[in-house]
């Protein structure tokens, strides 16, 4: 069986107890001070990812703003699928004066391994709008199949 | 506030993007990050001194089994106060591969100058 990190909503965390209170607050004031994604590295130096299972494939869907095709690296080894990449800083804009700055740059990389192997020949992915999203279809044998059993009626 | 809460009503949430504010060849630069984000859902908005930026995002439609969620869903939506200093008609926008680049020019008048000393 494979390990897929299962994060659990429900699970009591006493700091979502004051996040929350904090975005209630803010929302009183009408304040945007705080921003709800910290964007690309909102998770401990990762890009955001949902992971959904289809009969027949996997999806992996990523958040990548900004990021050119060239710098984003997608492997595969037998169930393990890689994504790695990096998000450079213009050059131009460093010559600006910063008033505020909250997106980060950098590399970074994340490591998911599937639950079942994947035809890793017929792996696809597309970046649209800044959205990554990778379609990679089940081995044949680990498509849930459906058995026909005949029943033969006795005594005719 | 009530087109916040108008928004919140028929989606979700909203969502505060990630942005980069900085100050470039006379022009302030906004630069925020809004993965999922289409030219056409795009609305930006100047009302007097605020400057509203709401991007709908397409709700992930797939039906299988979610093994993994943390991409947040809902829209994005901030508002900047923006002061006289900035040219109301010399505002633009542009969006590439998610990262909107809104580019406030700064009004001549406010642009720091040179004065020349004519020795007598």
């Amino acid at each position: 069986m494979a390990i897929i990190r299962w994060k659990k909503n429900d699970m009591y965390d006493p700091w979502s107890e004051l996040s929350r209170l904090q975005t209630e607050i803010n929302d009183l004031f009408d304040i945007d001070r705080f921003p709800t994604t910290s964007g690309l590295f909102d998770r401990p130096v990762s890009p955001a990812i949902d992971v959904i299972e289809n009969p027949d494939n996997y999806k992996v869907i990523s958040e990548l703003p900004g990021i050119e095709l060239k710098d984003i690296d997608v492997s595969i080894t037998s169930n393990v699928l890689t994504i790695k990449g990096e998000k450079k800083e213009d050059k131009e804009e460093k010559k600006g004066k910063y008033y505020r700055k909250e997106s980060l740059s950098g590399g970074f990389q994340r490591t998911l391994s599937l639950p079942t192997s994947v035809e890793s020949e017929k792996v696809q992915a597309e970046l649209k709008n800044g959205i990554l999203t990778i379609t990679l279809p089940k081995k044949e044998e680990a498509k849930p199949k459906q058995i026909t059993v005949n029943i033969m009626e006795e005594g005719r | 506030m009530a087109e916040k809460k108008q928004i919140q009503a028929k989606s979700k949430r909203t969502l505060r993007a990630c942005c980069d504010v900085y100050e470039d060849d006379g022009n302030i630069i906004l630069r925020l990050e809004m993965p999922g984000v289409t030219k056409d859902k795009l609305d930006i908005k100047i009302d007097g001194n605020e400057l509203t930026i709401h991007g709908a995002r397409q709700e992930i439609t797939e039906t299988g089994n979610i093994l993994m969620k943390e991409i947040y869903e809902g829209d994005f939506y901030q508002k900047y106060v923006i002061d006289d200093t900035i040219d109301r008609s010399k505002i633009n926008a542009s969006l590439e591969k998610g990262l909107l680049t809104v580019t406030l020019g700064i009004k001549e008048s406010e642009k720091p100058r040179k004065i020349n000393v004519v020795a007598k």
